[in-house]
């Protein structure tokens, strides 16, 4: 950020005093960028260790959340209205990969509207790059998704889905939808600290965006007078290109350049949002 | 011959080189926290005038200091000692002006914070010391004097928030002191713990200014004060009414609110 470099701050030249005792140790002293890859990772650790060292089913949970998910939509589309035999086969498999990476997605943006209240104290006490608070849910709900993706090929093996070259693609919707998260979450974790109303609005809008962002039907399922606004959800893309390991037909580039072009939008104004209001947000905590 | 008064030189530079530097600085802060807010509020300026409903904690503030510097903080409550010490260590950002601090800072400001209540003390000592920049080795090779300095042997594995309230301070201090940074903030958490604690504290204070350390030190004791710090800094209304040595301070401040 251009506001703590001009501080000056702690993330300036080592020290090379030579008088004082404490020079053995400061050589180890790393450049700002290794302190903050440091940082970010202690961060992430702790948030997947408590997640899973206080939880007895810990993992279970990260994939019982999808999986239900799953289960319901699968019961009520192949079970209940027979629509199995249309669309996309296996329909588990299309429904999983549209909702692993939605998980990923919702999970992040949730703990967004908590990214500063949750870490107060820290915050108050301890000089750490501001960005890292949002950077560390990225990463770590990115992590239980690449955990997650087991299950997702389990599934793949016994429903019998053909995997496509494109999984090559994967590598690169991740980068894209971390790019997305960052920049969502440099908007609204500083925005939520003084419009707690945000909260509640923000998971009414994630409902709202589930059903948006095809992940149980196909874009080309929806009627043709709702898919020009569907199709501007930066998300469709983005699932589109998941899928297409599985279903080469989902791989829509015109909707991937919306999706890049989303999330590159959505980073800027996030890094505008947060330069702009992190003074006011640090004096809340 | 000649290579030796470069030395000394560069030596010279190098102590008078300020490790802190405050140019102007001023915060301004909400009187009322239950005020509307607006989106203009959110994304104003940081060198917009004052509004009504806001009041400057601190206002042209200046000042630098040099390495191995004890600096006492000196003022009635609420005159923006805290605010100071915050923006020292970076805790905050200031609206106008400048506050550059060149070296790394260990800050006793609610030592406790970083503490995780569902880790083990052993895996707090590691993520807190980590967030302030040790490597794990460096840890590894100090992880007995922390423990030993806080005397909680026995507690290693006990989860954190089944310490009792003595414990993590201990903990915590001992982290923090250990840290190697040039720069050391204390704010007033030494009234805690019990009297033996608080003089093993004071003691390990007093050896890290030996060693060539910066202190930064906040208290209404003035005993403390004069114990450790040489210079003070008076703050009132906000402003930085007088920047002398400790006594001096002292003085004034007994002059005006003394007993």
């Amino acid at each position: 950020m251009r506001d703590e470099r001009v501080q000056g701050r702690r993330w300036r030249a080592p020290y090379d005093g030579s008088v004082t005792t404490y020079a053995d140790v400061r050589p180890t002293q790393r450049t700002p960028f290794a302190r903050y890859r440091h940082s970010l990772w202690l961060l992430t650790k702790r948030d997947l260790h408590v997640r899973y060292a206080t939880n007895a089913l810990g993992y279970v949970w990260s994939i019982l959340d999808p999986l239900l998910m799953a289960a319901i939509y699968y019961l009520v589309f192949v079970g209940i209205f027979h629509r199995g035999g249309t669309g996309e086969q296996p329909y588990i498999v299309f429904l999983l990969s549209g909702l692993l990476p939605w998980t990923w997605f919702n999970g992040a943006v949730l703990d967004f509207t908590r990214a500063f209240s949750r870490e107060a104290k820290l915050i108050r006490s301890t000089a750490i790059p501001r960005t890292i608070w949002i950077n560390r849910i990225v990463l770590s709900k990115g992590i239980e998704f690449v955990f997650s993706l087991p299950v997702l090929a389990l599934f793949a093996i016994f429903a019998g889905a053909h995997l496509n070259w494109t999984v090559l693609y994967w590598p690169v919707a991740m980068l894209i939808q971390a790019v997305m998260l960052v920049g969502l979450g440099l908007i609204i974790a500083p925005v939520v600290v003084f419009f707690k109303d945000l909260e509640r609005a923000v998971r009414l809008i994630l409902r709202l965006l589930f059903y948006a962002s095809a992940i149980v039907f196909q874009i080309g399922d929806v009627p043709s007078s709702f898919q020009g606004i569907v199709a501007l959800n930066p998300l469709v893309g983005l699932f589109g290109l998941y899928r297409s390991a599985f279903f080469p037909h989902e791989l829509s580039w015109k909707l991937v350049l919306i999706s890049v072009v989303g999330s590159l939008i959505f980073l800027a104004v996030g890094v505008l949002v947060f330069r702009r209001t992190i003074r006011t947000v640090l004096k809340e905590m | 011959m000649a290579e030796t008064t470069t030395t000394d030189a560069v030596a010279t530079s190098r102590a008078e080189r300020a490790v802190i530097d405050v140019a102007g600085a001023g915060i301004r802060f909400k009187r009322n926290r239950r005020s509307r807010r607006s989106f203009k509020d959110l994304f104003s300026t940081r060198t917009r005038r004052s509004r009504p409903d806001e009041f400057w904690a601190l206002r042209d503030v200046s000042f630098s200091v040099r390495p191995g510097e004890a600096i006492g903080v000196v003022g009635r409550n609420g005159q923006g000692k805290s605010t100071l010490l915050k923006l020292v260590a970076g805790v905050i950002l200031p609206d106008e002006g400048v506050v550059d601090v060149r070296e790394g800072v260990a800050p006793l400001i609610e030592i406790t914070g970083g503490f995780v209540d569902d880790l083990s003390v052993r895996e707090n000592v590691y993520l807190t010391a980590g967030l302030h920049g040790m490597t794990k080795r460096q840890i590894d090779e100090r992880f007995d004097d922390i423990v030993g300095f806080a005397d909680i042997g026995n507690f290693l594995d006990t989860p954190y928030k089944h310490l009792s309230s003595g414990m993590k301070v201990r903990i915590a201090f001992s982290v923090i002191t250990q840290l190697d940074e040039p720069i050391l903030i204390v704010d007033e958490v030494l009234a805690v713990g019990d009297k033996a604690f608080r003089e093993k504290c004071y003691r390990r204070i007093e050896e890290m200014l030996a060693a060539g350390r910066t202190l930064f030190f906040v208290s209404h004791n003035e005993k403390d004060l004069r114990r450790f710090c040489k210079r003070g800094l008076y703050l009132e209304g906000g402003a930085l009414a007088l920047d002398a040595d400790i006594a001096t301070v002292l003085e004034r401040y007994n002059s005006e609110y003394g007993v």
